[in-house]
């Protein structure tokens, strides 16, 4: 019986235990199990500012599925010219481990011999993780689009070009660019190809839809090149192929606002099949109250 | 055999039960109120904050509300199933546990839904669920399911008291107050046993029982259909209603044996909760382990064998986050009541009794198993990287909820066995008349 008791006072000890606690393994989050990866981009957005963007995420030595984001370190984000810094701003990381800065249209920048700036993102360490850098060399680069109708040909022109030091524009030359038509949820690829002497050109396909209004958003984009980094310039015209008419009339169905006619049915007959037989019964506790009341007088 | 004094007699023996208010009993009521109260606090706290203060976040929006609210209803519904099943096929043994069975069948479904309304952020827009429902939508089917099951389950439990009511009335000897006196006036619908109001309650009331068994079949799959409807790893399974009726049942038939032993030994009712009813129900307890033991691997082995990227991630969280849950859960909390049941000389009360503990709490931590770590692994990757956001785990102001549910539950309890005798003593009486009757020797002997 002793033994028993003992058990029995054993086994609920542990199933409160169970119960009160959660016993989710600890996630291993010892910052020496993680390699820092430290990604710095820039991008020259369509209304000429630039996006200085870095990453800042841990990855776990053995599982590198395992990810775990860099919260609120301060980057410091930099132009260099040989021994000059200039401080550009400071931006601190979010949850996700992204910290961003976006300089202005008229930014001043240092340029090198070839034209080109020299962007440096740092992080300066912690206690726990080592001092961070990543440097980026680009040209300042301007992307100008013009939709224009040629004997009712929809052409895109785009015009690439580089500013120097003394705001002369240089033509871009054999850098690869992507055409894209901006969709609900992603970009729809349209073309792509080689600039020439710093142009493209193309003739707009005839199959696109546009939105409700015919608009649709062309995006003429360089992505992840050595000497430019990143830059995109989008503009919307209203080349839609056919305007989508919104669906007037839905049929019954599971998303429409009427469910199918089968659910009406089955729940009608179910419901008032359970309640007539409520009914029923609290007709027939009234016919028991009757017949005691007849009884007692 | 005199009726009068023979109610006379039944109501002498459960009288202490129903007049005195021991210190014990007085100190039991205080502790449940207490928790209560403490529950109240963390209302109010989920409410000015919102639901901040609890362990739900974008990806883990349901926690152990809904495990509660899903513990209670499948506990309802099965008390509902088996009580049907008691009335409707004149289980002999059926007095000794067909109260605390429908007492539990009631109470656990006014508790249940509470915690679904704790899991709703904007308690202010309850009422579009009732204003503008979707028929299509298995909430708003859980929600009708509810509502009815709930009123059938409260005219089935009227039914089942009404003799009793009756019987109370009748008896001068009570000292109850004046109030309960009238109260127990108006109940009893002035049902004064005779043979045709008799057969018509019987009547009304066998089909009540018949209705209830299929109301509560429905009502449960309608609640596995929440879950199983979505295309969620874990919860997108065809066997998810019927996985979800057994392990209700099996939960509820553990229930009822705690309640059966804890009556028994409070109230001193060895006379009428015999060991006899326990092994019977140990029984429908073994059999339904069982069952669940089929069901559960039915379940999780065809996701292992299928390899699905989806389903292999989420057997991943259940073997290394949860492994100790897991191996309670389906494993403990099905072996052990096996074990315990199946050897003729291991079937003691309190053997029995430990085996429904048991299966009680591994049903309670399979439901947990079954909507946290389906809700931990989603298709589309978690974006957001705070740890709250990816691993759930419950606040104070959740398990203060939780614990006054049970609270709740038990107060409800215990008041109204204090206001009917927790045996029928109708049930007593059709009993040994039917007995009587067939002593008789017939017309045709």
């Amino acid at each position: 019986m002793k033994s028993y008791t003992y058990n029995y006072s054993f086994f609920t000890y542990l199933l409160v235990a169970l119960l009160c606690f959660n016993l989710s393994m600890a996630q291993e989050s010892d910052v020496t199990n993680y390699k820092m990866r430290f990604a710095f981009k820039t991008v020259k957005k369509a209304d000429n500012t630039r996006l200085l963007e870095v990453k800042f995420i841990g990855q776990h030595k053995k599982d590198r599925k395992d990810l775990v984001p860099i919260f609120e370190a301060e980057i410091n984000f930099y132009n260099i010219l040989n021994d000059e810094e200039i401080l550009l701003g400071t931006s601190k990381t979010s949850e996700e481990g992204i910290a961003q800065l976006i300089l202005p249209e008229n930014q001043k920048y240092l340029f090198d011999e070839d034209g080109a700036i020299n962007l440096t993102a740092r992080f300066n360490g912690s206690e726990t993780i080592d001092e961070q850098e990543e440097s980026l060399t680009i040209k300042d680069i301007q992307i100008t689009l013009d939709l224009k109708e040629i004997d009712s040909v929809k052409t895109v022109f785009a015009k690439v070009f580089t500013i120097d030091s003394l705001g002369n524009e240089n033509p871009v030359d054999e850098a690869e660019m992507i055409f894209f038509v901006q969709g609900m949820l992603s970009k729809l690829k349209i073309q792509e190809g080689e600039i020439s002497d710093g142009e493209f050109e193309f003739e707009f396909p005839t199959d696109i839809p546009g939105d409700a209004d015919g608009d649709v958003t062309i995006i003429a984009s360089i992505e992840d090149s050595d000497e430019f980094g990143n830059a995109v310039q989008q503009q919307t015209i209203k080349w839609g192929s056919h305007v989508i008419e919104p669906v007037t009339k839905v049929k019954n169905t599971l998303w429409s606002e009427a469910a199918p006619l089968w659910m009406y049915i089955v729940l009608t007959f179910l419901l008032v099949g359970v309640w007539a037989n409520y009914v029923y019964t609290i007709t027939n506790l009234f016919k028991i109250k009757k017949e005691g009341k007849k009884i007692q007088t | 055999m005199n009726l009068k004094n023979r109610k006379r007699e039944l109501v002498k023996e459960f009288s202490p039960m129903l007049e005195n208010w021991s210190l014990g009993s007085k100190i039991w009521i205080g502790f449940l109120i207490a928790i209560i109260l403490v529950g109240i606090y963390a209302f109010i706290l989920q409410f000015v904050k919102g639901h901040i203060v609890t362990g739900m976040r974008d990806n883990v929006v349901w926690g152990v509300y809904i495990i509660n609210f899903i513990f209670f209803v499948g506990i309802s519904y099965s008390g509902a199933f088996i009580s049907g099943i008691l009335h409707f096929f004149k289980t002999p043994w059926k007095n000794s546990v067909s109260r605390i069975v429908e007492l539990i069948t009631v109470l656990s479904l006014l508790i249940g839904p509470v915690f679904i309304l704790l899991c709703i952020g904007r308690l202010d827009r309850l009422h579009y669920l009732f204003l503008y429902p979707r028929i299509q939508s298995p909430i708003t089917w859980d929600i009708i399911a509810i509502m009815t099951d709930l009123v059938g389950c409260f005219i089935y439990l009227y039914l089942t008291f009404i003799p009793d009511f009756a019987i109370l009335r009748d008896n001068s000897d009570l000292k109850i107050a004046n109030w309960r006196k009238k109260l127990y006036k108006t109940l009893a619908i002035n049902y004064q046993d005779t043979p045709s109001q008799r057969e018509r309650l019987h009547k009304i009331t066998r089909t009540m029982s018949a209705m209830i068994i299929a109301m509560a079949i429905v009502a449960y799959t309608v609640l596995a259909w929440i879950f199983s409807l979505t295309l969620q790893p874990g919860w997108n399974s065809t066997i998810f209603a019927p996985y979800f009726i057994i392990a209700g049942l099996y939960s509820g038939v553990g229930f009822i044996i705690i309640c059966m032993y804890l009556i028994r030994k409070y109230f001193k009712l060895e006379k009428y909760i015999r060991k006899i009813h326990f092994i019977a129900a140990g029984i429908i307890l073994l059999v339904m382990s069982l069952l669940f033991g089929y069901f559960t691997f039915s379940e999780y082995f065809p996701k292992w064998f299928s390899h699905k990227t989806n389903d292999g991630e989420l057997l991943k969280t259940l073997f290394s986050s949860y492994f100790w849950q897991f191996i309670f859960a389906n494993y403990i909390g099905v072996l052990v009541p096996i074990v315990i049941l199946f050897f003729k000389k291991f079937r003691t009360i309190k053997s029995i009794t430990f085996a429904a503990i048991i299966a009680v709490l591994g049903l309670w931590l399979n439901r947990y198993l079954i909507v946290i770590p389906t809700l931990e692994t989603p298709y589309m990757p978690i974006q957001d990287s705070r740890i709250e956001f990816i691993h759930y785990s419950a606040t104070w102001v959740e398990w203060s909820l939780t614990f006054t549910g049970i609270a709740a539950f038990c107060l409800l309890f215990t008041l109204l066995i204090k206001f009917v005798p927790i045996i029928p003593m109708s049930g007593i009486i059709d009993y040994e008349r039917e007995n009587s009757k067939k002593k008789q020797p017939s017309v045709t002997e």
